[in-house]
């Protein structure tokens, strides 16, 4: 079943990457490895391929999607939606941003918009939303009911040991989507 | 709870004028009168901190300028900072090729300051951490502390000055010397210098001229700094400058550069007791511990008064009649009646049935006058008697009051869960009370809005009438060994709807 479901969707799942039975993951999708989908997190590649690299943890209802707005012109270039490594997805945030860097944090409910590019280091507070063409510049954190920006002293820690703690205790409750890929090639197996 | 979040559909007019919905009205059994927020003399009971709850003496709060010395809040954005256990960063340098892993040392935990929101630590503003997690942070240094302490010393000068104008003027002393023993007995009082003392003596008639002791006055200044070139050229970084509020939240400082933010200590917070200002006894007070969410004293009206809520209303049409149902609720321990009166009825309480006759005499003579004056004078306010302000709104549409009235039982707890059904037998005009349970009662009234109105101007109907009802007041005083059954009178503002469609 699983494998048919990977089939009709093109689900590349790297070797130590841990992606939930059930997830919902719509087209072609690249999952690095070391990253955690948690079950009912949605990845929907609609408009293009998306492309996920190490270490993220998307937890549950987080969206990532790439998607164009309804009334955009059909694009000359298969737009390709890139999310580098060690983000985390908090329960229910949207991420629809094309480009997102390394080690950006989106809390709960937080919206990234499209046109907004996400570096490094960034923390989207809880229900901040981003909806305007936007490069966010590196550590900064949005925060608050007004979205007040700061930027921070460093970056956030990569979450290793949490990413440690979800691979021993996901696998004991969950069904796995089994990993296809070896990612003995670059990044990501491309 | 719905009171808290819905509009104010149906209004008390408290004796000041004000009108409240019944959540936000006392109810003084010592004056038997309605008394709000507005009309109560506002005590402060304690403070304390909203983050530790830690009680403080007034005394200290004075010394530590309203602010707990253990919490802080969030400079950025005004959270409560919370404690974090961090290692100590281990700086190792590898030397030259040299293993790291030879020089292992054991890390040291230290704490640090952090919010959770934003995500500001101490370590962002360069605040060095500490060994401890109590803190003994270091304090920001207010730039102005010597112009103020000067402020503040000369102004204790003058007033003791003040006082002891004001004292030579009761007792006229003969001899000059005499205003030396004045002066020091104030010595005491407001530690002023000998030098002072003396230099006082000196000018004996006119204090306030130019002494040595008067600090430099302020001056303002037209010319303002030039603005640095680069303001021009560079580009602004708004995450690296304050906020206004941020500036506001640190008069003393008012620093332009975020990374200049320190950690504010977090402002103590007061628990209130409401006094009645006729009668001076207290119509709230809460627990002394700031943890507890109880009263000593709660004389809210939604214990003692007759709550009404609206149940239904027709449709409403200018100059037709429509039917209005109100659900009445008896919260007092004591079988109530209540009349409907119209809104220009005389609001004089009426004291009825008292078992000894004299009492109704001595009654009328000492409402409102005793005073029985339960603290002493120094802490008493002077009651601010305010004069009845108007009544704001009127009301458009005519209510068609009924003659009869209508018997509430008393509350009963325990009836709440008894679904055996109700015992009483009350003689009702099936017309008038539609419904009645326990200590409740639904009854149907007939509501003719005024012709002029129209359905567009968005002009609510409302309605007014005199609720009057018969009260127990259980509280026995010297002269009354009894508990005395008042008639008294309060007149409610009902908002019951718009208009819908024309006549
Ligand atoms: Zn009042
Ligand atoms: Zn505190
Ligand atoms: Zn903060
Ligand atoms: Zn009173």
């Amino acid at each position: 079943m699983s494998s048919f479901v990977n089939r009709r969707t093109n689900v590349k799942i790297a070797v130590g990457a841990l992606v939930c039975e059930e997830s919902i993951l719509k087209g072609d999708i690249t999952i690095g490895p070391n990253t955690i989908i948690h079950p009912k997190a949605s990845i929907i590649a609609e408009a293009g391929p998306i492309i996920i690299g190490e270490g993220n943890i998307i937890e549950e209802m987080a969206t990532i999607a790439n998607r164009l707005p309804v009334d955009a012109p059909e694009p000359t270039t298969i737009p390709v939606q890139i999310i580098g490594s060690y983000n985390v997805f908090e329960t229910d945030c949207t991420c629809e941003a094309f480009k997102v860097g390394d080690c950006n944090i989106l809390e709960s409910k937080a919206y990234v918009g499209r046109e907004v590019e996400l570096t490094s280091g960034c923390i989207i507070g809880a229900s901040c939303s981003l909806t305007e063409s936007d490069t966010i510049p590196e550590d900064t954190i949005i925060y608050g009911n007004e979205c007040q920006r700061r930027e921070m002293h460093g970056k956030p820690y990569p979450p290793i040991s949490q990413i440690e703690f979800l691979l021993k205790i996901l696998p004991t409750y969950h069904h796995i989507r089994k990993p296809n890929i070896v990612p003995t090639k670059n990044e990501g197996g491309l | 709870m719905s009171y808290l979040n819905q509009p104010d559909y149906v209004c008390y007019v408290c004796n000041c004028g004000s009108l409240k919905p019944i959540s936000k009205i006392y109810f003084c059994r010592h004056c038997s009168k309605i008394r709000c927020g507005y009309c109560v003399c506002q005590e402060v009971d304690s403070h304390y901190c909203p983050n530790c709850m830690e009680n403080l003496p007034s005394s200290e709060v004075r010394l530590k300028k309203n602010k707990c010395s253990n919490c802080f809040k969030c400079p950025c954005c005004f959270q409560t900072l919370s404690t974090r256990a961090g290692h100590v960063p281990l700086r190792v340098v590898p030397a030259d090729g040299e293993d790291s892993k030879d020089v292992k040392t054991t890390p040291k935990k230290v704490y640090y300051l952090s919010c959770s929101l934003c995500r500001w630590t101490s370590r962002d503003a360069g605040i060095p951490d500490q060994s401890m997690a109590t803190g003994g942070w270091p304090e920001q240094e207010n730039p102005h502390t010597s112009r103020i302490n000067t402020l503040i010393d000369y102004h204790k000068i003058l007033a003791s000055i003040e006082k002891q104008q004001s004292e030579r003027k009761k007792f006229r002393p003969k001899h000059p010397y005499m205003q030396i023993i004045y002066l020091f007995s104030f010595q005491a009082m407001f530690r002023i210098t000998s030098a002072m003392v003396r230099k006082h003596i000196g000018h004996p008639a006119k204090p306030t001229n130019e002494s040595t002791d008067q600090p430099s006055p302020a001056v303002a200044s037209t010319e303002v700094e030039e603005l640095p070139t680069d303001i021009f050229t560079e580009p602004v970084e708004i995450t690296k400058i304050t906020t206004l509020e941020q500036r506001l939240q640190q008069p003393d400082v008012q620093t332009e550069n975020v990374n200049e933010l320190r950690p504010q200590h977090r402002q103590l917070l007061v628990r209130r007791s409401q006094r009645c200002r006729v009668c001076e006894h207290n119509l709230c007070k809460p627990d002394f511990c700031s943890q507890s969410a109880k009263f000593k004293i709660q004389l809210a009206a939604f214990y003692h008064v007759p709550e009404v809520r609206i149940v239904t209303c027709e449709p409403l049409r200018p100059g037709k009649s429509s039917e209005l149902l109100l659900k009445f609720c008896n919260p007092t321990q004591h079988q109530t009646q209540v009349v409907l009166l119209p809104l220009d009825t005389p609001m004089t309480p009426i004291l009825t049935l008292v078992d000894e006759k004299e009492e109704v005499k001595q009654d009328n003579a000492q409402q409102g006058s005793e005073s029985p004056n339960l603290l002493p004078s120094i802490v008493r306010q002077v009651p601010v008697v305010e004069e009845t302000k108007s009544i704001k709104i009127t009301a458009n549409a005519d209510v068609v009051l009924p003659q009869n009235c209508l018997i509430l039982p008393r509350r009963d707890d325990a009836a709440e869960y008894d679904d055996t059904g109700d015992t009483h037998n009350f003689q009702d005009d099936p017309k008038f009370v539609i419904w009645r349970k326990g200590n409740k009662a639904v009854i149907k009234l007939h509501v003719i809005p005024h012709e002029n109105l129209e359905e567009n101007n968005n002009q609510p109907v409302v309605i007014g009438f005199v609720m009057q009802y018969r009260y127990v007041n259980t509280i026995t005083t010297l002269e009354h060994k009894a508990p005395q059954k008042l008639d008294l009178k309060v007149k409610l503002y009902l908002t019951i709807g718009n208009i819908v469609g024309s006549a």
